[in-house]
Protein backbone atom coordinates (compact mmCIF):
# COMPACT_ATOMS: atom_id res chain seq x y z
CA UNK A 1 0.00 0.00 0.00
CA UNK A 2 2.60 2.50 0.71
CA UNK A 3 4.82 2.39 -2.13
CA UNK A 4 1.28 2.90 -3.95
CA UNK A 5 0.14 5.57 -2.04
CA UNK A 6 3.70 7.36 -2.19
CA UNK A 7 3.32 7.81 -5.86
CA UNK A 8 0.05 8.81 -6.06
CA UNK A 9 1.21 11.51 -3.44
CA UNK A 10 3.79 12.92 -5.90
CA UNK A 11 1.52 12.42 -9.09
CA UNK A 12 -0.76 14.74 -7.25
CA UNK A 13 1.94 17.21 -6.15
CA UNK A 14 3.25 17.05 -9.37
CA UNK A 15 0.07 18.30 -10.85
CA UNK A 16 -0.23 20.86 -8.08
CA UNK A 17 2.90 22.44 -8.46
CA UNK A 18 3.01 22.87 -12.04
CA UNK A 19 -0.57 24.31 -11.95
CA UNK A 20 0.59 27.00 -9.23
CA UNK A 21 3.47 27.87 -11.12
CA UNK A 22 1.11 28.72 -14.41
CA UNK A 23 -1.14 30.10 -11.88
CA UNK A 24 2.39 32.61 -10.75
CA UNK A 25 2.95 33.57 -14.46
CA UNK A 26 -0.25 34.07 -14.86
CA UNK A 27 -0.55 36.80 -11.90
CA UNK A 28 3.15 38.34 -13.03
CA UNK A 29 1.85 39.36 -15.91
CA UNK A 30 -1.27 40.96 -14.32
CA UNK A 31 1.08 42.60 -12.51
CA UNK A 32 3.46 43.85 -15.28
CA UNK A 33 0.72 45.34 -17.14
CA UNK A 34 -0.48 46.99 -13.61
CA UNK A 35 2.56 48.29 -13.60
CA UNK A 36 3.11 48.98 -17.05
CA UNK A 37 -0.23 51.59 -16.75
CA UNK A 38 1.30 53.64 -13.87
CA UNK A 39 3.52 56.35 -15.60
CA UNK A 40 0.39 56.73 -17.72
CA UNK A 41 -1.94 57.02 -14.63
CA UNK A 42 0.41 59.68 -13.53
CA UNK A 43 0.24 61.78 -17.02
CA UNK A 44 -3.63 61.54 -16.72
CA UNK A 45 -3.51 63.15 -12.82
CA UNK A 46 -1.28 65.74 -14.11
CA UNK A 47 -4.11 66.78 -16.85
CA UNK A 48 -6.19 66.65 -14.56
CA UNK A 49 -4.36 69.09 -12.23
CA UNK A 50 -4.09 71.43 -15.49
CA UNK A 51 -7.73 71.32 -16.55
CA UNK A 52 -8.78 71.81 -12.29
CA UNK A 53 -7.33 75.37 -13.47
CA UNK A 54 -10.19 76.09 -15.60
CA UNK A 55 -12.24 76.69 -12.57
CA UNK A 56 -10.13 79.86 -11.07
CA UNK A 57 -8.28 80.81 -14.03
CA UNK A 58 -9.51 84.25 -16.37
CA UNK A 59 -11.66 82.61 -19.25
CA UNK A 60 -8.62 84.33 -21.75
CA UNK A 61 -6.05 81.53 -20.27
CA UNK A 62 -8.83 78.83 -21.29
CA UNK A 63 -8.06 77.49 -24.35
CA UNK A 64 -4.30 77.46 -23.54
CA UNK A 65 -5.10 75.23 -20.40
CA UNK A 66 -7.41 72.89 -22.55
CA UNK A 67 -3.86 72.94 -25.03
CA UNK A 68 -1.82 72.03 -22.03
CA UNK A 69 -3.91 68.78 -20.98
CA UNK A 70 -4.17 67.58 -24.24
CA UNK A 71 -0.83 68.16 -24.87
CA UNK A 72 0.03 66.30 -21.54
CA UNK A 73 -2.40 63.61 -22.68
CA UNK A 74 -0.55 63.16 -26.14
CA UNK A 75 2.49 61.83 -23.76
CA UNK A 76 0.69 58.95 -23.63
CA UNK A 77 1.00 57.24 -26.82
CA UNK A 78 4.45 55.51 -26.41
CA UNK A 79 3.29 54.33 -23.05
CA UNK A 80 0.66 52.85 -24.55
CA UNK A 81 2.97 50.87 -26.94
CA UNK A 82 4.41 49.19 -23.86
CA UNK A 83 1.26 48.32 -22.43
CA UNK A 84 0.27 46.70 -25.92
CA UNK A 85 3.71 44.38 -26.36
CA UNK A 86 2.62 42.68 -22.68
CA UNK A 87 -1.10 41.99 -23.63
CA UNK A 88 -1.15 38.95 -25.57
CA UNK A 89 -3.56 38.68 -29.02
CA UNK A 90 -7.16 38.42 -28.36
CA UNK A 91 -6.84 39.04 -24.55
CA UNK A 92 -7.83 43.06 -24.09
CA UNK A 93 -10.60 41.83 -22.27
CA UNK A 94 -9.04 39.44 -19.72
CA UNK A 95 -6.74 42.17 -18.45
CA UNK A 96 -9.24 45.28 -19.33
CA UNK A 97 -9.61 45.53 -15.41
CA UNK A 98 -6.24 47.33 -15.33
CA UNK A 99 -6.72 49.31 -18.48
CA UNK A 100 -10.10 50.75 -17.95
CA UNK A 101 -10.20 52.95 -15.31
CA UNK A 102 -7.39 55.11 -17.04
CA UNK A 103 -9.01 54.69 -20.56
CA UNK A 104 -11.90 56.14 -18.73
CA UNK A 105 -10.15 59.15 -17.11
CA UNK A 106 -8.65 59.95 -20.39
CA UNK A 107 -11.94 60.25 -21.89
CA UNK A 108 -13.16 62.38 -19.01
CA UNK A 109 -10.39 64.94 -19.56
CA UNK A 110 -10.52 64.87 -22.72
CA UNK A 111 -13.75 65.66 -23.55
CA UNK A 112 -14.15 68.17 -21.00
CA UNK A 113 -10.75 70.19 -22.60
CA UNK A 114 -12.28 69.58 -26.33
CA UNK A 115 -15.68 70.71 -24.90
CA UNK A 116 -14.01 74.12 -23.90
CA UNK A 117 -12.35 74.61 -26.87
CA UNK A 118 -14.28 73.71 -29.66
CA UNK A 119 -18.01 72.92 -27.85
CA UNK A 120 -18.01 69.59 -29.09
CA UNK A 121 -18.88 66.17 -27.90
CA UNK A 122 -15.41 64.26 -29.00
CA UNK A 123 -16.04 61.35 -30.94
CA UNK A 124 -14.68 57.88 -29.81
CA UNK A 125 -12.36 57.52 -32.95
CA UNK A 126 -10.96 60.60 -32.21
CA UNK A 127 -10.06 59.55 -28.52
CA UNK A 128 -8.20 56.82 -29.46
CA UNK A 129 -6.53 58.75 -32.16
CA UNK A 130 -5.25 61.22 -29.17
CA UNK A 131 -4.23 58.24 -27.46
CA UNK A 132 -2.44 56.56 -30.37
CA UNK A 133 -4.35 53.32 -29.67
CA UNK A 134 -5.02 53.29 -33.71
CA UNK A 135 -1.45 52.54 -34.80
CA UNK A 136 -0.40 48.82 -35.82
CA UNK A 137 1.52 48.21 -32.42
CA UNK A 138 -1.17 49.36 -30.24
CA UNK A 139 -3.64 47.08 -32.35
CA UNK A 140 -4.16 44.92 -29.02
CA UNK A 141 -5.87 47.99 -26.79
CA UNK A 142 -8.78 49.27 -27.71
CA UNK A 143 -11.23 51.75 -26.23
CA UNK A 144 -14.76 50.26 -25.69
CA UNK A 145 -18.11 51.37 -25.87
CA UNK A 146 -18.64 51.58 -22.15
CA UNK A 147 -15.54 53.67 -21.32
CA UNK A 148 -16.36 55.80 -23.42
CA UNK A 149 -20.00 56.44 -22.20
CA UNK A 150 -18.97 56.28 -18.45
CA UNK A 151 -16.03 58.69 -19.17
CA UNK A 152 -18.12 61.00 -20.99
CA UNK A 153 -20.45 60.98 -18.39
CA UNK A 154 -17.23 61.92 -15.99
CA UNK A 155 -16.40 65.16 -18.05
CA UNK A 156 -20.35 66.47 -17.80
CA UNK A 157 -19.99 65.76 -13.86
CA UNK A 158 -17.65 68.33 -13.87
CA UNK A 159 -19.76 70.83 -15.40
CA UNK A 160 -21.92 72.10 -12.97
CA UNK A 161 -18.84 73.52 -10.80
CA UNK A 162 -17.59 75.02 -13.66
CA UNK A 163 -20.76 76.70 -14.37
CA UNK A 164 -20.91 78.04 -11.21
CA UNK A 165 -17.38 79.08 -11.06
CA UNK A 166 -17.98 80.46 -14.62
CA UNK A 167 -20.56 82.79 -13.09
CA UNK A 168 -18.28 84.24 -9.74
CA UNK A 169 -15.60 85.10 -12.96
CA UNK A 170 -18.20 86.85 -14.76
CA UNK A 171 -18.23 84.27 -17.90
CA UNK A 172 -21.87 84.51 -18.35
CA UNK A 173 -21.31 82.99 -22.04
CA UNK A 174 -19.98 79.54 -20.45
CA UNK A 175 -23.35 78.61 -18.09
CA UNK A 176 -25.24 78.81 -21.59
CA UNK A 177 -22.54 77.01 -23.50
CA UNK A 178 -22.64 74.15 -21.06
CA UNK A 179 -26.31 73.83 -20.61
CA UNK A 180 -26.89 73.76 -24.08
CA UNK A 181 -23.85 70.98 -23.94
CA UNK A 182 -25.36 69.02 -21.48
CA UNK A 183 -28.77 69.18 -22.54
CA UNK A 184 -27.67 67.34 -26.38
CA UNK A 185 -26.07 64.73 -23.85
CA UNK A 186 -29.06 63.67 -21.57
CA UNK A 187 -31.13 63.57 -25.09
CA UNK A 188 -28.25 61.42 -26.02
CA UNK A 189 -28.14 58.86 -23.48
CA UNK A 190 -31.98 58.69 -22.85
CA UNK A 191 -31.56 57.02 -26.03
CA UNK A 192 -29.82 54.28 -24.58
CA UNK A 193 -31.79 50.84 -22.98
CA UNK A 194 -29.41 50.53 -19.85
CA UNK A 195 -29.00 47.84 -17.73
CA UNK A 196 -28.45 47.99 -13.49
CA UNK A 197 -25.09 48.29 -13.73
CA UNK A 198 -21.90 51.13 -13.37
CA UNK A 199 -23.51 52.62 -16.43
CA UNK A 200 -26.59 53.27 -15.48
CA UNK A 201 -25.62 54.78 -12.17
CA UNK A 202 -23.52 57.38 -14.03
CA UNK A 203 -26.34 58.07 -16.34
CA UNK A 204 -29.07 58.82 -13.21
CA UNK A 205 -26.20 61.42 -12.34
CA UNK A 206 -26.88 63.17 -15.47
CA UNK A 207 -30.31 64.77 -14.40
CA UNK A 208 -28.50 65.99 -11.27
CA UNK A 209 -25.79 67.70 -13.02
CA UNK A 210 -28.60 69.03 -16.19
CA UNK A 211 -30.62 70.47 -13.11
CA UNK A 212 -27.83 72.46 -11.67
CA UNK A 213 -26.57 73.92 -15.04
CA UNK A 214 -30.01 75.36 -15.73
CA UNK A 215 -30.67 76.83 -12.30
CA UNK A 216 -27.48 78.51 -13.32
CA UNK A 217 -28.74 79.75 -16.41
CA UNK A 218 -32.02 80.61 -14.86
CA UNK A 219 -30.28 82.81 -12.11
CA UNK A 220 -28.44 84.92 -15.04
CA UNK A 221 -31.68 85.17 -17.37
CA UNK A 222 -33.56 86.46 -14.60
CA UNK A 223 -31.21 89.30 -14.16
CA UNK A 224 -30.76 90.42 -17.63
CA UNK A 225 -27.44 88.32 -18.27
CA UNK A 226 -28.41 86.12 -20.57
CA UNK A 227 -28.63 89.14 -23.48
CA UNK A 228 -25.85 90.10 -25.44
CA UNK A 229 -24.30 94.30 -24.45
CA UNK A 230 -25.51 97.42 -26.16
CA UNK B 1 -12.57 95.53 -10.25
CA UNK B 2 -13.64 97.48 -13.64
CA UNK B 3 -10.75 96.26 -15.00
CA UNK B 4 -12.08 92.82 -14.93
CA UNK B 5 -13.24 91.18 -18.41
CA UNK B 6 -16.95 90.38 -18.29
CA UNK B 7 -17.89 87.95 -21.29
CA UNK B 8 -21.67 88.42 -22.54
CA UNK B 9 -22.99 85.83 -24.32
CA UNK B 10 -22.62 88.23 -27.66
CA UNK B 11 -23.50 86.57 -30.47
CA UNK B 12 -24.11 83.07 -28.61
CA UNK B 13 -27.68 83.36 -29.62
CA UNK B 14 -27.62 82.53 -33.21
CA UNK B 15 -24.69 80.63 -33.65
CA UNK B 16 -25.33 78.42 -30.72
CA UNK B 17 -28.82 77.67 -32.29
CA UNK B 18 -27.94 76.61 -35.39
CA UNK B 19 -24.49 74.87 -34.13
CA UNK B 20 -26.56 73.48 -31.29
CA UNK B 21 -29.23 71.94 -33.44
CA UNK B 22 -26.54 69.95 -35.79
CA UNK B 23 -24.59 68.87 -32.81
CA UNK B 24 -27.37 67.12 -31.72
CA UNK B 25 -28.68 65.62 -34.44
CA UNK B 26 -24.97 63.92 -35.16
CA UNK B 27 -25.00 62.77 -31.93
CA UNK B 28 -28.58 61.29 -31.27
CA UNK B 29 -27.58 59.17 -34.75
CA UNK B 30 -24.06 58.26 -32.71
CA UNK B 31 -26.04 57.04 -29.86
CA UNK B 32 -28.44 55.41 -31.95
CA UNK B 33 -25.48 53.54 -33.44
CA UNK B 34 -24.69 52.43 -29.22
CA UNK B 35 -27.83 51.58 -28.43
CA UNK B 36 -27.88 49.02 -30.93
CA UNK B 37 -24.16 47.87 -29.50
CA UNK B 38 -24.97 47.62 -26.32
CA UNK B 39 -28.48 46.33 -27.07
CA UNK B 40 -26.76 43.30 -28.90
CA UNK B 41 -24.33 43.17 -25.76
CA UNK B 42 -27.20 42.64 -23.28
CA UNK B 43 -28.57 39.90 -25.12
CA UNK B 44 -25.24 37.80 -25.79
CA UNK B 45 -24.39 38.78 -22.08
CA UNK B 46 -27.83 37.17 -21.16
CA UNK B 47 -27.80 34.13 -23.51
CA UNK B 48 -24.35 33.20 -21.66
CA UNK B 49 -25.69 33.70 -18.48
CA UNK B 50 -28.60 31.43 -19.21
CA UNK B 51 -25.73 28.87 -20.80
CA UNK B 52 -24.01 29.39 -18.02
CA UNK B 53 -26.94 28.53 -15.45
CA UNK B 54 -27.79 25.37 -17.17
CA UNK B 55 -24.15 24.28 -16.97
CA UNK B 56 -24.07 24.83 -13.05
CA UNK B 57 -27.42 23.11 -12.59
CA UNK B 58 -26.37 19.85 -15.00
CA UNK B 59 -23.04 19.94 -13.02
CA UNK B 60 -24.58 19.59 -9.51
CA UNK B 61 -26.62 16.95 -10.58
CA UNK B 62 -23.68 14.88 -11.73
CA UNK B 63 -22.36 15.77 -8.55
CA UNK B 64 -25.34 14.41 -6.77
CA UNK B 65 -25.56 11.36 -9.45
CA UNK B 66 -21.99 10.37 -7.85
CA UNK B 67 -22.84 10.63 -4.23
CA UNK B 68 -25.59 8.23 -4.50
CA UNK B 69 -23.70 5.03 -5.92
CA UNK B 70 -20.00 5.76 -5.94
CA UNK B 71 -19.52 4.26 -2.36
CA UNK B 72 -21.74 1.20 -3.24
CA UNK B 73 -19.29 -1.85 -2.30
CA UNK B 74 -20.90 -3.50 -5.81
CA UNK B 75 -18.01 -3.24 -8.28
CA UNK B 76 -21.52 -3.34 -10.84
CA UNK B 77 -23.48 -0.73 -9.61
CA UNK B 78 -20.37 1.59 -9.02
CA UNK B 79 -19.08 0.74 -12.65
CA UNK B 80 -22.31 1.67 -14.15
CA UNK B 81 -22.81 4.72 -12.42
CA UNK B 82 -19.61 6.19 -13.43
CA UNK B 83 -20.50 5.16 -16.99
CA UNK B 84 -23.33 6.89 -16.36
CA UNK B 85 -21.64 9.93 -14.95
CA UNK B 86 -19.50 10.08 -18.55
CA UNK B 87 -22.83 10.26 -20.40
CA UNK B 88 -23.86 12.85 -18.17
CA UNK B 89 -20.94 14.74 -18.61
CA UNK B 90 -21.34 14.81 -22.07
CA UNK B 91 -24.41 16.27 -21.77
CA UNK B 92 -22.78 19.02 -20.18
CA UNK B 93 -20.31 19.45 -23.01
CA UNK B 94 -22.95 20.31 -25.13
CA UNK B 95 -23.46 23.31 -23.12
CA UNK B 96 -20.34 24.19 -23.77
CA UNK B 97 -20.61 23.90 -27.54
CA UNK B 98 -23.53 26.36 -27.56
CA UNK B 99 -21.15 28.67 -25.50
CA UNK B 100 -18.36 28.74 -28.49
CA UNK B 101 -21.24 28.46 -30.69
CA UNK B 102 -22.58 32.25 -29.28
CA UNK B 103 -19.07 33.64 -29.32
CA UNK B 104 -18.71 32.51 -33.06
CA UNK B 105 -21.57 34.81 -34.07
CA UNK B 106 -19.43 37.86 -32.57
CA UNK B 107 -18.68 40.14 -35.75
CA UNK B 108 -17.69 38.53 -39.04
CA UNK B 109 -17.36 35.24 -37.02
CA UNK B 110 -13.69 34.53 -36.51
CA UNK B 111 -11.84 32.43 -33.92
CA UNK B 112 -10.04 35.91 -32.93
CA UNK B 113 -13.42 37.87 -32.47
CA UNK B 114 -14.78 34.85 -30.49
CA UNK B 115 -11.55 34.72 -28.85
CA UNK B 116 -11.64 38.35 -27.96
CA UNK B 117 -15.09 37.23 -26.61
CA UNK B 118 -14.55 34.98 -24.95
CA UNK B 119 -12.86 37.01 -22.20
CA UNK B 120 -14.68 39.51 -23.11
CA UNK B 121 -17.91 37.54 -21.45
CA UNK B 122 -15.61 35.32 -18.87
CA UNK B 123 -17.55 36.54 -15.99
CA UNK B 124 -20.81 35.60 -17.34
CA UNK B 125 -19.16 32.19 -18.15
CA UNK B 126 -16.65 31.40 -15.43
CA UNK B 127 -19.57 29.91 -12.53
CA UNK B 128 -20.60 27.38 -14.76
CA UNK B 129 -17.12 26.88 -15.45
CA UNK B 130 -15.98 25.88 -12.05
CA UNK B 131 -18.78 23.51 -11.24
CA UNK B 132 -18.19 21.77 -13.92
CA UNK B 133 -14.62 21.30 -12.88
CA UNK B 134 -15.51 20.36 -9.74
CA UNK B 135 -18.06 17.87 -11.00
CA UNK B 136 -15.00 16.60 -13.77
CA UNK B 137 -12.41 16.45 -10.82
CA UNK B 138 -15.13 14.42 -8.86
CA UNK B 139 -15.48 12.02 -11.31
CA UNK B 140 -12.32 11.46 -12.56
CA UNK B 141 -11.24 10.98 -8.87
CA UNK B 142 -13.66 8.24 -8.49
CA UNK B 143 -12.30 6.64 -12.28
CA UNK B 144 -8.59 7.07 -11.08
CA UNK B 145 -8.15 7.27 -7.42
CA UNK B 146 -6.00 10.38 -8.50
CA UNK B 147 -6.05 14.21 -9.25
CA UNK B 148 -6.86 15.76 -12.60
CA UNK B 149 -4.68 17.36 -14.35
CA UNK B 150 -5.25 20.57 -16.18
CA UNK B 151 -4.62 19.19 -19.60
CA UNK B 152 -7.52 16.79 -19.04
CA UNK B 153 -9.36 19.39 -18.01
CA UNK B 154 -8.86 21.32 -20.93
CA UNK B 155 -9.12 18.55 -23.24
CA UNK B 156 -12.15 17.66 -21.94
CA UNK B 157 -13.58 21.11 -22.73
CA UNK B 158 -12.22 20.89 -26.89
CA UNK B 159 -13.93 20.22 -29.66
CA UNK B 160 -13.51 17.13 -31.81
CA UNK B 161 -10.54 18.67 -33.47
CA UNK B 162 -9.13 19.09 -30.29
CA UNK B 163 -9.42 23.23 -30.43
CA UNK B 164 -10.83 24.64 -27.06
CA UNK B 165 -14.71 25.76 -26.22
CA UNK B 166 -13.76 27.67 -23.78
CA UNK B 167 -9.98 28.65 -22.22
CA UNK B 168 -9.88 26.99 -18.67
CA UNK B 169 -7.22 29.14 -16.88
CA UNK B 170 -5.22 28.10 -13.63
CA UNK B 171 -7.22 29.82 -11.65
CA UNK B 172 -10.10 28.00 -12.62
CA UNK B 173 -8.42 24.85 -11.89
CA UNK B 174 -7.19 25.53 -8.99
CA UNK B 175 -10.57 27.49 -7.33
CA UNK B 176 -12.22 24.12 -8.98
CA UNK B 177 -9.97 21.61 -7.11
CA UNK B 178 -10.77 23.52 -3.55
CA UNK B 179 -14.39 22.71 -4.52
CA UNK B 180 -13.51 18.92 -5.08
CA UNK B 181 -12.11 18.57 -1.13
CA UNK B 182 -15.60 19.54 0.06
CA UNK B 183 -17.03 16.49 -2.76
CA UNK B 184 -14.55 14.09 -1.18
CA UNK B 185 -14.94 15.18 2.34
CA UNK B 186 -18.84 13.87 1.74
CA UNK B 187 -17.63 11.04 -0.47
CA UNK B 188 -15.19 9.68 2.74
CA UNK B 189 -18.15 10.48 4.90
CA UNK B 190 -20.51 8.07 2.94
CA UNK B 191 -17.62 5.37 2.03
CA UNK B 192 -17.62 5.10 6.19
CA UNK B 193 -21.26 4.04 6.52
CA UNK B 194 -20.81 1.55 3.62
CA UNK B 195 -17.74 0.19 5.81
CA UNK B 196 -15.05 0.79 3.14
CA UNK B 197 -12.09 1.89 5.43
CA UNK B 198 -9.85 2.24 2.51
CA UNK B 199 -11.23 5.25 0.86
CA UNK B 200 -11.34 7.77 3.96
CA UNK B 201 -7.75 6.88 4.50
CA UNK B 202 -6.87 7.69 0.97
CA UNK B 203 -9.14 10.74 0.93
CA UNK B 204 -7.65 11.89 4.01
CA UNK B 205 -4.08 11.95 2.10
CA UNK B 206 -5.23 13.18 -1.04
CA UNK B 207 -6.92 16.41 0.81
CA UNK B 208 -4.17 16.73 2.94
CA UNK B 209 -1.59 17.19 -0.13
CA UNK B 210 -4.03 19.27 -1.92
CA UNK B 211 -4.32 21.57 0.86
CA UNK B 212 -1.11 22.15 2.06
CA UNK B 213 -0.13 23.03 -1.96
CA UNK B 214 -2.87 25.56 -1.74
CA UNK B 215 -1.71 27.46 1.30
CA UNK B 216 1.67 27.71 -0.52
CA UNK B 217 -0.43 30.55 -2.67
CA UNK B 218 -0.20 33.76 -1.26
CA UNK B 219 -3.71 35.27 -1.07
CA UNK B 220 -3.05 38.56 -3.16
CA UNK B 221 -2.42 36.00 -5.87
CA UNK B 222 -6.36 34.07 -5.69
CA UNK B 223 -8.02 36.23 -3.15
CA UNK B 224 -11.27 33.53 -3.54
CA UNK B 225 -8.91 31.01 -2.88
CA UNK B 226 -8.33 31.96 0.58
CA UNK B 227 -11.67 31.69 1.76
CA UNK B 228 -12.19 28.89 0.07
CA UNK B 229 -9.03 27.42 1.92
CA UNK B 230 -11.06 27.93 5.06
CA UNK B 231 -13.89 25.41 4.13
CA UNK B 232 -11.40 22.93 2.79
CA UNK B 233 -9.50 23.16 6.50
CA UNK B 234 -12.89 22.23 7.86
CA UNK B 235 -13.31 19.64 5.65
CA UNK B 236 -9.76 17.98 6.27
CA UNK B 237 -10.39 18.40 9.83
CA UNK B 238 -13.70 16.25 9.24
CA UNK B 239 -12.14 14.17 7.66
CA UNK B 240 -9.15 13.65 9.97
CA UNK B 241 -11.68 13.05 12.59
CA UNK B 242 -13.33 9.85 10.63
CA UNK B 243 -10.03 8.41 10.17
CA UNK B 244 -9.05 8.43 13.66
CA UNK B 245 -12.27 7.33 15.10
CA UNK B 246 -11.21 4.59 12.05
CA UNK B 247 -7.88 3.33 12.40
CA UNK B 248 -8.27 2.61 16.19
CA UNK B 249 -11.08 0.75 15.95
CA UNK B 250 -9.51 -0.66 12.99
CA UNK B 251 -6.96 -2.23 15.67
CA UNK B 252 -9.85 -2.75 18.11
CA UNK B 253 -11.77 -5.10 15.93
CA UNK B 254 -9.34 -6.02 13.18
CA UNK B 255 -10.55 -9.59 13.53
CA UNK B 256 -14.72 -8.86 13.81
CA UNK B 257 -15.78 -7.35 10.19
CA UNK B 258 -19.24 -6.91 11.20
CA UNK B 259 -18.98 -5.09 14.30
CA UNK B 260 -16.53 -2.62 12.55
CA UNK B 261 -19.27 -1.96 9.91
CA UNK B 262 -22.00 -1.23 12.67
CA UNK B 263 -19.46 0.65 14.89
CA UNK B 264 -18.49 2.98 11.58
CA UNK B 265 -22.74 3.51 11.08
CA UNK B 266 -22.53 4.98 14.39
CA UNK B 267 -19.62 7.02 14.03
CA UNK B 268 -21.26 8.86 11.10
CA UNK B 269 -24.13 9.54 12.88
CA UNK B 270 -22.47 11.36 15.63
CA UNK B 271 -20.09 12.83 12.89
CA UNK B 272 -23.37 14.06 11.32
CA UNK B 273 -24.94 15.39 14.53
CA UNK B 274 -22.60 17.43 15.47
CA UNK B 275 -22.28 19.42 11.89
CA UNK B 276 -26.02 19.62 12.69
CA UNK B 277 -25.25 21.58 15.95
CA UNK B 278 -21.86 23.37 14.84
CA UNK B 279 -24.59 24.82 12.00
CA UNK B 280 -27.31 25.58 14.19
CA UNK B 281 -24.65 27.59 16.32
Amino acid sequence: MSTHTTTRAQTVSETLSSVIELLENDQNLKKQIRESIEPIDDLSRSAITELNKLHSAPFSQHKEICENSINIISKTQPLWIDVAKLIPESEFYRYQFASGPTMRNLTTSIVLARFILHDELTPSHTISNLLGLQTESTSVLQLSAEDYLQGVIGAVNELPRLSINAVTSQNFELPIKISSFINDIFASYSLLNLRNDALRRKFDSLKYDLKRCEDVVYDLTLRGLTKPRE
Amino acid sequence: MADVDILMPSDIAESSTSGSFNRKQHLMSTFEAYRSELDADNERREKLIIISRSITQLSKKLIFHLHRNATSLSTNLKEKCLKEGRLKEREIWINFKKIKDELNTIGSGTSEEAKQGFWRWNRQVSPGLEEYIEALSFLYYLENKSLIPLKVVQKSLSDEDGDPLVIVTPEDYILGMSDLTGELMRYATNALSTGDHQTPLEVCDFVRTVKAHFDGISPQMLYKLSKKQEETTRSLEKIEKVCYALRLRLIEFADKPEVLAMIAKRALEDAADKEERSRDE
